[in-house]
């Protein structure tokens, strides 16, 4: 079978600057992918040659096999797209909305009536189907994205950023119809910058900054590879400075440093050996160790980590 | 895709666009201008005292001195913001992901811009008409020339509206534009061209003469010579049209949504 989305040495230049190097990137069927990295990354930039907004300045992207840029009509057939927060005509109801998006696509208007009611209620705008789009709130608006790139139940859901504007309920809303349309299997390749976001809906992911993929891998691969090394350590009373440098020259301790009211942050070098090692010889000095646990999760470290060190 | 999906296609764009025209009033206020310019042309003679034209050509000819400001009109109103709209308004996240050429999109908003104006000069005409039949009782195959000749600058207008609204990155530069070439900057050329004895005969709203002088009458500013004739007209307004909206669909095509 096709993959839904294959990109081969993928890049855009936008005169001097590079937003999008030269990504290789395959995406299985059935996958939910996330697409990771923080503001200005290339993420939006890559969703929109997939979807035939901007033109690649090197490389091919594929959707199903058929390149996107030679035959982008071909390519978008069975994709559903979510591109940061559209604007809708504002003069027609997300009814016609929707049905302006069926009739390009050739749905009959039985499907298009049935489709229609299904997907406002799944994105619970039911009761809105009717009422003029200019009256809707940035939230409702990407509601309605959402509804109108289910519409015609795609193969293969492309999401920029799709809790982008939405409220705390919105946003898991949202997470949770994306969980849903990943039971019935279908394979979504959904951008975020929010690591707990993709954690929580998918099952593979890539990092992206400054246009180049900096790893990627199913949740659990990145999860095994991805060593929780930042540590708090929390004490009954602030330590002296003796103590901190004492703490600092531990085996596998690469630096403590006190964060106040008791917390200090330590940065180890190893793995859960070390993590023990460490937290075994503090209780072992009397030191009054009241809790010992990471800063965030394995992930998030791994994220800034790689972040941090291509901002370098 | 096929050429009948495309034109299925082109269709439903159309029809989307004409629902825009008539939900923001556009159409209504066309319709109205339209019955303030009718109103004033038959109302005013017979409050100044005055009689109507005689002729079928000369009461028609009245009316035909309005029609190039109507076209224009049409073109700012139906045109000028159809293509750049998408980018500025980013309604282009909706519609451009959809499986459908960016071609088949400039095709039907071209068809919706053109049955718009059409149907303006149309009822325009066929009001004239039709006035000019309850009082000159007779009519003229020139009357029906110089609609011909209207819809085709109208058809004109669209494409160089088109053109600019392609270009453009803003519907307001678009809009302004549109109306002061027509008004303005093609007229300020077309008597610098007179000046130094270089005919016209290219600019659309010199050709736009033959409109009311097809019918005996004239709507040029006094004191220039040039004269058009009517296959140059035709021809000056295909040219226009057709290599407008060509332009305006390669840019459309390749202009890359990026805001």
């Amino acid at each position: 079978m096709t993959e839904p989305i294959v990109m081969k040495g993928l890049g855009k230049d936008y005169g001097t600057f590079t937003a999008l190097g030269s990504l290789d990137l395959t995406i299985p069927a059935g996958t939910c992918f996330g697409f990771l990295g923080p503001n200005g990354a290339g993420k939006s930039t890559t969703i929109k040659i997939l979807t035939n907004l901007i033109r690649p300045s090197r490389g091919q992207a594929a959707l199903f096999g058929v390149d996107v840029q030679r035959k982008p009509t071909q390519a978008l057939r069975k994709v559903g797209t979510v591109i940061e927060t559209p604007e809708f005509y504002g003069y027609l109801s997300p009814l016609e909305v929707l049905a302006y998006a069926g009739r390009l696509r050739g749905m009959s208007k039985a499907a298009l009536a049935a489709r229609s009611e299904a997907v406002l209620k799944t994105v619970k705008l039911t009761g809105w189907g009717d009422k003029r789009v200019d009256t809707f709130s940035k939230g409702m608006k990407q509601r309605l994205a959402v509804a109108q790139a289910l519409l015609h139940e795609p193969d293969l859901l492309i999401l920029d950023e799709p809790t982008s504007g939405l409220d705390p309920r919105g946003m898991a809303e949202v997470r949770d119809i994306v969980k849903s349309l990943k039971r019935e299997g279908r394979t979504i390749f959904m951008s975020s910058h929010l690591l707990g976001e993709v954690t929580e809906v998918c099952d593979a992911a890539a990092l992206i900054d400054h246009g180049k993929l900096l790893l990627q891998g199913t949740l659990d691969e990145l999860a095994k590879r991805a060593e929780a090394t930042l540590f708090q350590a929390v004490f009954l009373a602030p330590l002296n400075p003796d103590e901190l440098v004492w703490i600092g020259g531990l085996p596998g301790v690469k630096s403590a440093t006190d964060s106040g009211n008791g917390v200090v942050e330590i940065h180890l070098s190893g793995g859960p050996e070390v993590q023990a090692a460490v937290i075994s010889a503090i209780v072992r000095s009397g030191l009054p160790l009241t809790a010992f646990r990471p800063v965030g999760t394995a992930l998030e470290q791994l994220y800034l980590e790689q972040i941090k060190e291509t901002a370098q | 895709m096929t050429a009948k999906e495309d034109l299925r296609q082109a269709f439903v764009v159309a029809s989307y666009e004409l629902r825009k025209y008539l939900r923001s009033r556009r159409l209504l206020g066309m319709a109205v201008l339209l019955a303030l310019i009718i109103g004033l042309i038959l109302g005013l003679p017979p409050a100044l005292g005055s009689a109507y034209p005689s002729s079928p050509n000369a009461f028609v000819g009245t009316f035909a001195g309005f029609t190039s400001l109507l076209a224009v009109l049409c073109g700012v109103l139906f045109a000028a913001d159809a293509l750049c709209s998408e980018h500025e308004k980013r309604t282009g996240y909706f519609l451009f992901p959809n499986p459908v050429r960016r071609e088949t999109i400039v095709l039907g908003k071209l068809l919706a811009s053109l049955a718009a104006s059409w149907l303006i000069v149309f009822l325009y005409y066929g009001v004239a008409s039709v006035a000019a039949l309850a009082i000159t009782k007779t009519l003229s195959w020139e009357v029906a020339l110089s609609a011909v000749y209207a819809l085709a600058y109208v058809a004109c207008v669209t494409g160089v509206a088109f053109l600019l609204s392609s270009i453009l990155k803003g519907t307001i530069s678009a809009t302004v534009l549109t109306f002061f070439l027509f008004t303005l900057i093609f007229t300020i050329v077309g008597a610098l061209l007179q000046v130094g004895k270089v005919s016209p005969w290219f600019l659309p709203n010199e050709a736009a003469g033959i409109i009311s002088n097809v019918l005996g009458t004239s709507s040029g500013p006094p004191g220039f010579g040039f004269v058009p004739d009517a296959a140059t007209s035709l021809a000056v307004f295909a040219g226009y049209f057709v290599i407008g909206s060509i332009v305006a669909t390669v840019l459309f095509r390749r202009r890359e949504l990026k805001t």
